[in-house]
């Protein structure tokens, strides 16, 4: 038994630490799809997460994974250390990608309690090919496997002098005696300069491995070799003035004399420093140095005192600010059951609850008592419990990134499928929307995109007929506005065909008979295929056609209280905006009573409150009310009668009208009074009892009482 | 997160649960429902009332940021509205991952009934049909007899009998 339960955790942990990893990679592979090769960074990253996955899934014995992982990471260690050329990028990104479903997919079976079985040979014998393939395209068909360093040289040393715009700096940092750790302070300036820095030397060297450095710092002061495209005082800036500094000196100097190196006489060897890398991989390069740099060793000697090295990918292109590859600070993030985070929801709902209990006890309103303390402490622990509640909403907001991120993936396959060349752009992906309403986009989004790349973007032969530029483009923006998000698909494809859509609709028998094809609005023809069954594209493709996406995806949204606007321009392209609430969670709410119930109307379907006089009444002989406002005569619902509610306001005059619009029909609702408006936190009616019209769900106001919260389309109808 | 506590209070429901049962009082008898599927015992408290619902269907009560339904036991059983007073409790059961409060006239007692003493029920009714449905078993406890009840057939058994079908075409 406990031991099941610690495999248990153990395969958890795998599936969990290994499904974050590949959804980076993906992102990490995705993102550099478009240039000719990966930077070295990815290079390391793809190669480490290959590693780790190797590893764990050795442990796990999944022997499949292992092997395939095993491959790719052999790809990308002749990657790493060869730096061969002539790779084909975008083969190897699919290879990385097949690599990565092929282990998802594994990773789901054993998600679903099977044995990862798939057959991984066909993988690997692939990856067998390209990695011979890139060898010899790579090593000028010579060696067979060229030691690692020995091409790395090329990237070498690089003259300065490339660098037309350049600027060289000598820098001496002198720290106040008895500094302690200064070898870290010194550390530090040189992490700063790396940013900007098109190459950085530095002495003593070894810094951060040599605790001797530090006294050598303190005695001689910290040395620096500054390339940089940057003026003196922006260097300054970086280095700061610390309280452990004594004295910064910045001396610009040229080429020439930057190729010097110090001259005060140093004959330190030079440390060079990778620009590509992280800290932490330099601290661990100068750990793996001993074993694996052997040819370095060799390289060595060659190195002239004085002499400076520079490993830049890109001399004379400027270093822009941080800018160039935003590193960006990582989060630190736990992963959390969804069931306890809705628990801990529960429990501060309670706790809201139990607070009003206790500040509006009756046992307070005891004349003659001093209560002043107690309201102070009172309005401390409503301000708390405020917040509390505030953590716990903003904690279930998820930004849209990885769903995002995941259409990317679509556009890449798909567009790669049907040969057509499509630039995929994302906008404000950081979108934070509930947790719920991310699981229900997905799919929805996801049909959107497709057709978009296979319906919406011509084939690169029609976009060239028409004049326009061969590359597709699509574009996934989101943005919050009023409370709602909008997410919407763009592309700049052909636009939908009116002529088609109308074609097709009057053959599906869905056009009125006696309506003219003129009267019917774009906007009306565009929703036609959103209903079942309607697709205009005459092929079925693998990806779209079928005539199922388009009300599926219209349903979806509608699940959430969403919906889809389609606008569209021939030959310019079409947009597909969904509009979708930010949270199913919170609503803004106007609560209300009648028949001593309490009632709760979203606020955004309200659209006046009005007090009428009895003789704006109109009533029908069959019971139908109306009431007439301004001119206008709108359909009249009590709610106390309509729920067979006792004790409600009979009269109209004592009542307050509620004027709701919903999609274009407007109502009156009849209700006794208004309480106020709030956030309402929405909860299923439960289960149990079955559906009622007109209510879509319930919630609990601040005295814990319970509120049903009124469905107006429900009510329209 | 109801299929977690459900969860709970499967693996709480060890042999010490086995063959006790909770008893309470509606009308004149005396009913005995498994303790596994009792949650918690809470004091009557105000409830919401749901419009265009059956009658038995009291209505919502908030329990502890949670919402369930509450269900009238004696309306269910068709003995007439019984008084709320201070010995009105309402037993929340869960039944399948479906939470549900019965208010119930008074709690009684946990009792042990072995399975020897448990007697199915006699297949001529005293004429009252409600009740047979709902009971699976007449347990014996000393001198007198708890009528066992089966749950899920509380909860969802909507198979008319005579009066139920008059009801339900009443309603409609």
């Amino acid at each position: 038994m406990a031991d099941d339960f610690n495999t248990d955790s153990m395969l958890d942990m795998y599936l969990f630490e290994n499904g974050q990893l590949l959804e980076q990679l993906q992102e990490t592979v995705l993102e550099q799809k478009d240039a000719d090769s990966f930077d070295e960074d990815s290079i390391n990253e793809i190669f480490r997460t290959m590693h780790t996955i190797k590893g764990s899934s050795g442990i796990m014995m999944f022997d499949n994974i292992t092997a395939v992982s095993h491959k790719l990471e052999d790809v990308f260690f002749y990657l790493r250390e060869s730096h061969p050329e002539h790779v084909p990028h975008v083969e190897l990104v699919e290879h990385v990608l097949e690599v990565e479903d092929f282990i998802s997919n594994e990773m789901e079976k054993i998600r679903g309690g099977e044995t990862p079985d798939g057959d991984a040979s066909d993988l690997i014998k692939n990856l067998d090919k390209f990695l011979d393939m890139i060898k010899n395209g790579g090593a000028a068909g010579g060696e067979a496997m060229p030691e690692p360093v020995h091409e790395e040289p090329k990237h070498f040393y690089i003259a300065p002098m490339a660098s037309s715009a350049s600027r060289f700096y000598k820098i001496f940092v002198h720290f106040f005696p008895g500094t302690e750790m200064s070898n870290v302070h010194a550390y530090k300036i040189v992490y700063a300069l790396k940013e900007i820095a098109e190459d950085i030397l530095y002495s003593p060297e070894d810094i951060l491995s040599d605790e001797k450095s530090g006294e050598i710092i303190l005695k001689e002061g910290f040395r620096i070799l500054l390339q940089a495209q940057c003026n003196e005082e922006d260097v300054r800036e970086l280095i700061g003035v610390g309280y452990d500094i004594e004295k910064v000196d910045v001396f610009e100097c040229n080429a020439d004399q930057f190729l010097l190196g110090f001259d005060f006489g140093d004959d330190q060897p030079l440390k060079v420093i990778d620009l590509e890398s992280s800290v932490e991989e330099i601290e661990a390069k100068e750990e793996a140095k001993g074993e694996e740099g052997k040819p370095k060793e060799a390289e060595k000697p060659k190195i002239v005192p004085g002499d400076f090295v520079i490993q830049s990918k890109e001399p004379g292109k400027q270093k822009k600010l941080a800018k160039d590859k935003p590193k960006v600070e990582k989060a630190s993030f736990i992963s959390v059951n969804v069931a306890k985070m809705d628990q801990l929801m529960d429990l501060i709902g309670e706790l809201v609850i139990s607070e009003s209990v206790v500040l509006q006890s009756s046992d307070l309103k005891v004349p003659g008592l001093n209560l002043d303390n107690f309201n102070k402490a009172a309005a401390q622990l409503a301000s708390i419990s405020t917040d509390l509640q505030n953590v716990i909403m903003s904690m279930r907001m998820v930004p849209l990134t990885n769903t995002f991120q995941k259409m990317n993936r679509i556009v890449f396959d798909v567009s790669r499928k049907l040969g057509k060349d499509i630039e995929f752009v994302m906008v404000g992906e950081s979108t934070e929307v509930d947790k719920n309403i991310i699981e229900h986009i997905s799919d929805p989004l996801m049909h959107l995109v497709r057709n978009a790349v296979d319906h919406g973007i011509e084939t690169n032969e029609e976009r060239r007929e028409s004049g326009k530029s061969e590359k597709g483009k699509v574009t996934l923006s989101a943005r919050t506005e009023a409370g709602k998000v909008w997410i919407s698909v763009e592309d700049n494809g052909k636009g939908l065909d009116r002529d088609k859509i109308m074609a097709k609709a009057r053959k599906q028998g869905l056009l009125e008979d006696n309506k003219p094809d003129g009267a019917y609005t774009d906007k009306e023809v565009y929703q036609f295929i959103t209903l079942p069954g309607f697709s205009t594209n005459e092929q079925v493709t693998e990806y779209s056609g079928r005539g199922v996406g388009m009300d599926v995806v219209v349903q979806n949204i509608q699940a959430i209280g969403g919906t889809l606007e389609i606008e569209s321009t021939p030959g310019f392209g079409s947009t597909m905006s969904l509009k979708i609430p930010l949270t199913l969670a919170i609503i803004d709410g106007i609560v209300m009573e009648t028949g001593g119930s309490s009632f709760v109307m979203e606020t955004g379907v309200i659209k006046q409150f009005i007090r009428i006089k009895q003789d704006m009444m109109i009533n029908e002989p069959n019971g139908d009310e109306y009431v007439m406002i301004r001119g206008e005569c709108y359909p009249v619902i009590r709610l106390g009668s309509w729920y067979g509610l006792s004790d409600y306001q009979e009269s109209v005059e004592d009542g307050v009208m509620l004027i709701l619009e919903v999609e274009d029909r407007k109502i009156c609702l009849l209700v006794d009074r208004l309480v106020g408006e709030q956030e309402i936190v929405v909860k299923p009616i439960p289960s149990y009892i079955k559906k009622v019209k007109g209510l879509s769900g319930c919630t609990q106001l601040g005295d814990g009482s319970i509120a049903l919260i009124l469905d107006a389309p429900g009510l329209v109808e | 997160m109801s299929e977690i506590d459900d969860m709970i209070v499967r693996t709480d429901e060890s042999d010490t649960q086995k063959g006790k049962y909770m008893t309470f009082k509606s009308g004149h008898e005396y009913f005995g429902l498994g303790i596994q599927y009792v949650q918690q015992i809470i004091q009557y408290q105000a409830v919401t009332m749901i419009p265009d619902t059956e009658d038995y269907i009291k209505g919502l009560i908030n329990l502890r940021g949670r919402i369930i339904p509450v269900v009238d036991v004696s309306l269910r059983f068709k003995q007439g509205p019984c008084e709320y007073n201070d010995k009105t409790c309402i037993l929340v059961i869960n039944v399948k991952s479906t939470t549900v409060g019965l208010v119930v006239e008074q709690i009684a007692e946990v009792v042990e009934i072995k399975e020897g003493n448990i007697l199915p029920p006699p297949s001529i009714g005293r004429g009252d049909k409600g009740h047979n449905k709902y009971v699976y078993g007449i347990g014996k406890v000393g001198n007198t007899v708890k009528l066992l009840l089966d749950p899920e057939k509380l909860l969802y058994d909507e198979e008319p009998g005579d009066s139920e079908q008059e009801r339900m075409n009443e309603e409609e």
